[in-house]
């Protein structure tokens, strides 16, 4: 599978957000671990849904959270 | 690895090792005579146990051993994967039975039609869960 032409720091924010589980993130956004894996792995590109329901948990803007990578154009 | 995944993965190994013994032990000698169609029909019946069967102990177990993702919903990566899982699966499917209207036309027997009815569906069905249980390792 080809990877999204975008990055995530969810690994991070999850970690300064009192080192919140893959768990705990997909319980509160509404996807199941495996799908917060696969996303911060860069194995599944979440719908816009679920992209701006992850930057809410975390309190931050969505392009904080995803990020395009220029290369991938 | 999830629980719908394990599930997929039994599904996959039942139905290769039930259809594999019945294309096996399967008297294709008879094939072409109507006692072929009670030999599909007689066979088909441990099968079809012996995959409700299994499919039961194993998803009993699974829940058990994890009673926490039992519960847990179905989430948009899982309807993804379902659904392209279905979409690869229809291809085989399509080209079983398209074979089998040109066979009939053709004039073989009933039980060559129902072996191959069946063998279109254990293939579309192994195609499917193949390229689910696929999408679920390499990422979708």
């Amino acid at each position: 599978m080809a990877k999204p032409p975008f990055s995530n720091d969810i690994r991070t924010l999850r970690f300064l957000a009192g080192e919140m589980t893959q768990g705990d993130l997909g319980d509160r956004v509404g996807v199941t671990r495996q799908t917060i894996a696969a996303i911060e792995q860069g194995k599944y590109s979440p719908s816009l849904e679920v992209a701006f329901r992850i930057a809410r948990v975390f309190g931050k803007p969505l392009e904080t959270v995803f990020q395009w990578d220029d290369a991938g154009d | 690895m999830s629980f719908r995944e394990k599930i997929h993965w039994v599904t996959l190994v039942t139905m290769i090792l039930a259809f594999g013994w019945y294309f096996l032990v399967y008297p294709w000698r008879i094939v072409a005579s109507p006692a072929g169609v009670m030999a599909t029909a007689g066979m088909l019946v441990p099968v079809t146990i012996a995959i409700i069967v299994a499919m039961t102990v194993a998803t009993a177990f699974l829940a058990i051993r994890s009673p926490r993702e039992v519960h847990a919903r179905e989430d948009e990566r899982d309807r993804g994967i379902h659904m392209r899982g279905t979409h690869f699966g229809y291809y085989p499917l399509v080209v079983g039975i398209w074979i089998n209207i040109f066979l009939i036309f053709w004039g073989i027997g009933q039980a060559e039609q129902l072996n191959l009815m069946i063998a279109t569906l254990v293939v579309a069905e192994i195609v499917r869960i193949g390229t689910q249980l696929y999408l679920y390792r390499r990422g979708y």
